[in-house]
């Protein structure tokens, strides 16, 4: 998301390098930048108008704070004004809760249904669905389908037509779970008996919370849409879905402003895992070139144990084969690999597009190899010579080429996670300073 | 649809107009002769204007004369979704065609801007596609492939499709090649039901090439007029879902490929746009969900991007909630005078 925007940014703020005093023009140039691609990733016309008004305003009228040069005192504004604009992330709560889905129809609310129950469910709650989807066909055999899947409770009648009539006898067959997520139909803010529908539905489950779907690929249309649903349900958090698209997701950045609420979560993918927690520092530090760090770390303590993956080791640049076996074998609970090193605090640093290419049967090859080494060779990787090499592929029942193929893989790996090494969890200005001169 | 856009360019006209009337009260007396040293190569210096105005009776509109109007004109395409680099490519194209332009005094400003802008518009929009005169005038079974991302509609409009073609005496076959999503094949299974149509199916997590395949086998032998092949969503930047994509298209041959997006998509429709077009190509569009925005710019920027005709727009729930694409009515209806 706002990929584009990332680089184009850091092409203006070059241009203010060295600078000790405050240029009007480049300013302008770099306000003009950050437009375009603000506009470029669907963001409301009047938000975008009005932030880049407030940049340029504060960049050229508050003075310079002692000991900071030009372009820092700029990038700190520009960061202050999209966190503002971004909101702060949605509340999640780790307790009781019911939570009612909102969105535009083919949005992706049943899909996003399925992924927070999951999330839930991982987070050690029970967690129960309601179908109130009496619209769609095939709607509540893909929500029962979907939870069968992950064994959690599904409520619903296919034959009801009565969206309210079920979600009133689906309410006390869910007792005794702790967490409720009822799913709805889709609908937009002309329709506007749905909308009293979604009003009634609101009343009679007492909802926790009222999240609104947005749809990642959502236009100028943003606005309008989230003011409607605001009003009638009092909307208290944004997910965007299908993020893993080349759409940049500005059409939620009007709904939070909108709604005046935060976004919560963000749908990346197919598989039901896919869904992350928003964090807006994290998020526009990863923009702005520093990896989503915590977002990483959060991910990986919950879906491995504590032996499978030593992130901290990684990190500090001690990464061995082991580390690497390890990495493999808890890849397909963490997701690609491209979405993981897109986490890491790489900054500026181009990753070896070779990285990214090893196919989930070589991931498989590659743990072969590496169960034919001795614990020497694990730990030490120079130590694997040539007959090593023979030896390790006569046990693996691979070829040398493959062998050294892995090798060659680990050490990419290695390169890249050594940039990495230094990146710290927090947000970290004097830093992310030094990456942009790079 | 497209009635937030007609009210907005309706300012846009009237102020282009006052800027180039305000040139024309500007211009005063023929009377001072610019400084020498000038080049006369300008097509619109002074020298030129003043010649024109003096010689000819006639004005040339300066770009100055009309850059506020035309800045407000973005910002007005920008707000109804048009896609960045569309409008910019509009603006210029307007201002190619208004730079420049000679103009008999008292002649109506009005007509001039008008015709420019229609221009700019009915060169994006293109043709329009008549389904049924192509199933008319091609062998049957016509083979129509839908595609698309997720979530913008493609069942719910294979099922309209399917009902028009009926109403329109068609026999008809679908495919339900979406075998991935959970409640997909059941979803198109009870549309198929309501509206009387002979559906093919195969088990959820079957080769969709293999479903289709089927089904175009089912109506050569049955001689059915029309095949309608539904598939999965898949995003354009997923190299393995496209191959599939591919070789449904290898295996059943399609005659149109219908790609289906929203309506209320911003300026990432013309990205996938382009990448479907690029990948498995594209011979008609379909925009749904037409009846939750009434802004309408994604039409234009897709039409512009792949310059593929817009064949139907969806524009609601009911299976009769689809209403086929017309440029030229689109135009009149934007610039006509009406409510």
């Amino acid at each position: 998301m706002l990929d584009k925007l990332g680089s184009s940014l850091k092409d203006a703020l070059k241009k203010l390098a060295g600078k000790t005093v405050i240029d009007r023009a480049a300013v302008e140039e770099l306000v003009k930048d950050l437009q375009r691609a603000l506009l470029q990733s669907d963001v409301n016309v009047k938000l975008v108008m009005g932030l880049s008004n407030a940049i340029k305003k504060r960049s050229l009228d508050e003075e310079l704070p002692k000991g900071v040069n030009v372009r820092e005192h700029v990038l700190r504004i520009v960061y202050q004004e999209l966190v503002n604009l971004m909101g702060d992330g949605g509340a999640v709560t780790l307790g009781t809760q019911t939570i009612l889905m909102a969105g535009l129809q083919g949005s992706g609310k049943t899909t996003t249904t399925a992924k927070l129950a999951r999330y839930f469910q991982r987070k050690g709650l029970r967690v129960g669905v309601i179908c109130a989807d009496t619209f769609r066909p095939g709607a509540y055999e893909q929500i029962s389908t979907l939870c069968a899947k992950i064994n959690i409770p599904c409520f619903g009648g296919p034959k009801e037509t009565d969206a309210l009539k079920i979600v009133r006898d689906g309410l006390p067959s869910m007792s005794g779970l702790e967490v409720v997520i009822i799913d709805t139909q889709g609908r937009h803010a002309l329709e506007n008996d749905l909308i009293q529908e979604i009003i009634d539905i609101n009343t009679i489950s007492k909802a926790t919370h009222r999240w609104l779907v947005i749809d990642a690929a959502l236009g100028q249309q943003a606005s309008e849409q989230a003011r409607r649903f605001h009003e009638a349900i009092a909307i208290d958090g944004v997910i965007i879905t299908k993020m893993d698209g080349t759409a940049k997701g500005g059409g939620a950045l009007s709904a939070v402003s909108e709604t005046k609420s935060g976004i919560v979560f963000i749908g990346s993918g197919e598989t039901i895992d896919d869904l992350e927690r928003f964090d807006p520092d994290g998020f526009i530090s990863r923009l702005l070139g520093m990896g989503d760090l915590k977002a990483l770390v959060e991910r990986a303590e919950e879906t491995i144990a504590s032996s499978d993956i030593d992130v901290n080791a990684m990190m500090r640049g001690k990464f061995t084969l082991r580390d690497m076996y390890k990495q493999l074998e808890s890849l397909n609970k963490m997701g690609p690999l491209k979405q993981i090193m897109s986490m890491l605090p790489l900054g500026n640093m181009k990753v070896p597009e070779g990285v990214y290419d090893v196919t989930s049967t070589k991931m498989n090859r590659y743990r072969i190899i590496m169960d034919s080494m001795t614990d020497a060779e694990l730990d030490d990787p120079s130590l694997i010579s040539s007959s090593r090499v023979q030896r390790v592929a006569l046990g693996a029942g691979a070829t040398p080429e493959e062998v050294r193929e892995l090798i060659k893989y680990y050490k990419m790996m290695k390169r890249a996670l050594k940039g990495a090494r230094s990146g710290g969890g927090k947000f970290d200005m004097q830093r992310m300073m030094k990456r942009f001169s790079g | 649809m497209f009635e937030k856009l007609k009210s907005r360019l309706k300012d846009v006209r009237s102020k282009l107009d006052s800027g180039i009337h305000d040139a024309e009260a500007h211009e005063g007396p023929p009377g001072s002769v610019p400084a020498a040293g000038k080049s006369p190569a300008e097509s619109t210096g002074i020298v030129d204007r003043v010649k024109v105005l003096i010689v000819e009776r006639e004005l040339i509109i300066r770009e100055a004369d009309i850059s506020d109007a035309l800045s407000e004109l973005e910002i007005v395409l920008l707000e109804n979704d048009v896609a960045f680099p569309v409008t910019e490519e509009i603006i210029a194209n307007l201002k190619k065609e208004l730079v420049g332009k000679r103009r008999k005094i008292g002649e109506p400003v009005d007509a001039v801007v008008l015709s420019a802008l229609k221009k700019a518009l009915s060169i994006v929009l293109g043709n329009g596609f008549d389904l049924i005169s192509y199933i008319n005038t091609h062998e049957h079974p016509v083979k129509i492939l839908f595609t698309g991302v997720n979530g913008t509609g493609k069942t719910t409009t294979v099922a309209k499709i399917g009902y028009f073609l009926k109403k329109n005496g068609f026999s008809v076959v679908i495919g339900a090649g979406d075998t991935f999503r959970a409640g997909a094949i059941e979803q198109i299974d009870v549309h198929a039901q309501r509206i009387g149509i002979k559906i093919i199916q195969h088990q959820q997590g079957a080769d969709p090439s293999a479903v289709l395949f089927d089904t175009v086998q089912y109506a050569a032998a049955h001689n059915i007029d029309v095949v309608l092949a539904d598939t999965a969503g898949r995003f354009h930047n997923r190299t393995n879902l496209m191959n599939q994509l591919e070789k449904i298209r290898r295996v059943m041959k399609p005659d149109l490929i219908v790609y289906v997006d929203e309506a209320v998509a911003g300026n990432d429709a013309v990205i996938r746009a382009d990448e479907f077009e690029k990948t498995v190509g594209a011979d008609a569009v379909v925009l749904t969900k037409a009846d939750m925005d009434p802004r309408g710019g994604a039409a234009i920027s897709i039409a512009h991007t792949i310059g593929k005709p817009l064949m139907f727009l969806g524009t609601g729930q009911g299976y009769d909630d689809i209403s086929p694409f017309s440029p030229d009515t689109v135009i009149e209806e934007l610039f006509g005078d009406g409510p």
